[in-house]
């Protein structure tokens, strides 16, 4: 699989935090391509452990999120409508009359968020509240909606993936299904090689809802050493230049109090020995990704960071470059097959 | 054709229809559609504006020169700029609330794909999250690096459309792009395909989302004595609506209007329509709200005056890449269309 086909697999399946299962399903699959240690634990998170876990090796974590936002419904009234919560940050701007899709027990049943028409609405330039957000399923009564929606099935607005321009792509849940392509196309990287160290994966759920997977995900893995990877801004021209990276230019390096300055120092050092295209990315504090709670973990673990520019972050229109994709993927596969010393 | 096998046809012919793209002034991929669903027995011209004209023989020769009309366009966007940073600024074409224009996929005519949105919520500040983009500071992402790249994918001018697929759901509700007003073409084209007791015109509109332009011309063009918008129409049934402007409810039939914002529609036409409804068994209702507006008001006063009524299916969120309607409404205008010729030939 290419990295594009990859990531339209990812994109496609639905897995808003706390209801991963079609994600983190999917993940799995392409993950068995490359070891049959997989398993999926109760909260979501996906794990594969590739080497073997009684060689003496040392392990290198690579981590995404597997999870993405959407809606979670909270109530059905009496006109077949149903209300809901949100799950992560949602943006506003977007919800009226978007087209989703809730996921029930039964199967996916198509929607559309009802939007009152300008003779009724106040004015233009107010965004919809979530708690005013109703979505119509198309049902009439309370009654009969209920035999085939429950409160607590989520909600997304799909969009599956369509090529751009040249190497970029847009879809929903880029973020961080991006992430989790660029971890599983970095074993395809390094297939067959002979490496020092044994591979562990970790797909972690709840990342949306403050990084709650990775607290569990973490615990369970046994390496010391661990490489994140999220998605993070890409600029546009309505954008800061000093808040964002540049989209085309490579994988973005996290350099961050909270991030191990060994492991840092050593992803700089082999991207630009692998003429690996990169750009810092520059924080005073937390990352507001994985890492954060991945470095905490079991007494610590080393954590670095790594990031895939993206546009329009929290929209079902989000834009990411597979060349900044792949080349996360090469620098994950350049530090795993490096020399002990990363480790 | 039986009574399932036309129900099916219909369906077929409306998801067709709303899949095209023709925004005001690009009507031509419809209009060369249309002109390949019609049947053999009918005089078919163009005018200069782009109205497609079909005349068809029925039965008798009626007593008042009867015209049915639906408009080809749809609303959209057109681009006016590429910018710097290789985005495509652009103006809507027709009514389009900035709402559902952000964080939207749409696709230009060439067919390339494009996003809009804008900065993520992460960089907004304070309350900013509560401000709706306005469509002149939002641009249309085709995955151009930059302008230079961007001018060879994309031109000025080029019109851009909803991605909004056609689909049905729930309990025999339909959604889709573009079903004002796709849904009166799909209704004059299952009429004409069926037996016809009258000689009658039929005209495929253009230009109705900017001003009702293209009937303007229509209506000199054929001049006939009585003319039949068939045509979408708001329904507010929906929560967060107050009773007294809910305008009109989906599967409650066809919407017989007797005034809204473009149009005091001919009184005697009005109750003709309601009565043909009643007496056909079809379900009918009207606007409680004078609001929207339609070819009727070109028609009305065109040519020294064309008596004038309109017959529309109720529909949620027009304008938007998710218009929705119930099945049995689309059916029942398709029922009242036909039921009022008799009575409109003879008057």
């Amino acid at each position: 699989m290419n990295i594009t086909d990859i990531l339209e697999k990812l994109c496609g399946a639905a897995g808003v935090s706390g209801a991963e299962d079609d994600a983190a399903k999917a993940a799995a699959e392409i993950l068995r391509n490359y070891t049959d240690d997989v398993r999926i634990d109760a909260s979501g998170c996906v794990y594969g452990f590739v080497g073997s876990r009684d060689n003496g090796k040392p392990a290198v974590l690579l981590e995404a999120h597997i999870d993405e936002i959407g809606f979670i419904v909270t109530h059905i009234d009496e006109k077949g409508f149903l209300k809901v919560g949100n799950c992560g940050g949602t943006d506003r701007r977007l919800y009226a009359a978007q087209s989703v899709t809730v996921h029930t027990e039964s199967g996916d049943i198509r929607g559309v968020i009802s939007t009152l028409p300008p003779h009724v609405r106040k004015d233009d330039k107010s965004t919809m509240k979530t708690e005013d957000v109703c979505i119509d399923i198309g049902y009439t009564s309370r009654e009969s909606a209920a035999k085939v929606v429950s409160p607590g099935d989520r909600v997304t607005i799909d969009t599956p993936l369509a090529k751009l321009n040249g190497t970029r792509v847009t879809a929903k849940a880029t973020d961080d299904r991006a992430g989790a392509a660029a971890v599983l196309y970095a074993l395809e990287l390094v297939k067959g090689k002979n490496i020092p160290y044994n591979i562990e994966i970790l797909l972690a759920s709840q990342e949306e809802v403050g990084t709650r997977g990775a607290a569990i995900g973490a615990y369970n893995v046994s390496a010391k050493t661990a490489l994140a990877t999220d998605t993070s801004f890409a600029y546009t021209s309505d954008d800061k230049h000093e808040d964002c990276g540049e989209m085309g230019k490579g994988v973005m390096i996290g350099i961050s109090p909270i991030l191990d300055r060994t492991v840092t120092a050593e992803l700089k050092k082999l991207a630009a020995d692998g003429k690996i295209p990169f750009q810092p990315e520059i924080m005073g504090g937390r990352t507001g990704t994985d890492a954060d709670v991945i470095s905490l973990t079991k007494g610590g673990i080393r954590t670095g960071l790594l990031s895939i520019p993206i546009k329009y972050m929290h929209t079902p229109v989000e834009v990411v470059d597979t060349e900044d994709i792949l080349a996360v993927s090469r620098l994950m596969a350049a530090f795993v097959t490096g020399g002990a010393e990363n480790v | 054709m039986s009574e399932n096998s036309e129900t099916s046809r219909l369906y077929d012919l409306i998801g067709r229809l709303s899949r095209l793209c023709g925004t005001s002034g690009d009507e031509g991929d419809v209009r060369e559609f249309i002109k390949t669903q019609l049947p053999a027995d009918c005089e078919v011209s163009t005018d200069s504006i782009g109205n497609l004209i079909v005349f068809r023989k029925g039965s008798k020769t009626p007593k008042n020169k009867i015209m049915f009309c639906a408009h080809m366009d749809e609303v959209g966007f057109i681009i006016t700029d590429i910018v710097s940073d290789g985005r495509l600024k652009f103006a809507p074409v027709g009514g389009i609330s900035p709402s559902v224009v952000f964080g939207r996929r749409v696709v230009l005519k060439s067919g390339r794909v494009g996003v809009i949105a804008a900065k993520p919520i992460h960089h907004l500040h304070g309350d900013d999250d509560d401000k709706q983009p306005k469509i002149e500071d939002l641009s249309i992402d085709i995955g151009a690096a930059d302008k230079e790249e961007a001018e060879k994918l994309a031109e000025r001018g080029e019109y851009c459309y909803f991605d909004g697929a056609y689909e049905e759901f729930g309990e025999g509700f339909i959604k889709g792009k573009a079903l004002d007003d796709r849904v009166g073409c799909a209704i004059m084209l299952m009429m004409l395909n069926g037996e016809l007791p009258y000689d009658t015109w039929f005209v495929f509109t253009v230009q109705e989302e900017i001003g009702t332009r293209g009937a303007a011309c229509a209506a000199y063009n054929v001049k006939p004595d009585i003319a039949v918008v068939l045509e979408t129409t708001t329904a507010c049934d929906i929560p967060g609506s107050e009773e007294e402007k809910t305008v009109c409810r989906l599967g409650s039939g066809v919407v017989v209007s007797f005034m809204d914002r473009s149009t005091i529609y001919d009184r005697e036409l009005y109750r003709l329509g309601r009565d043909a409804a009643e007496k056909a068994g079809v379900k009918h209702q009207t606007k409680s709200l004078v609001a929207g507006g339609n070819d009727s008001g070109a028609l009305h006063k065109a040519v020294g005056g064309i008596r004038t009524m309109a017959l529309s299916v109720p529909t949620r969120y027009l304008h938007s890449p998710a218009c929705v309607m119930k099945k049995e409404d689309t059916q029942a205008t398709l029922a009242a269309a036909r039921a009022v010729i008799d009575r409109l030939a003879v008057l």
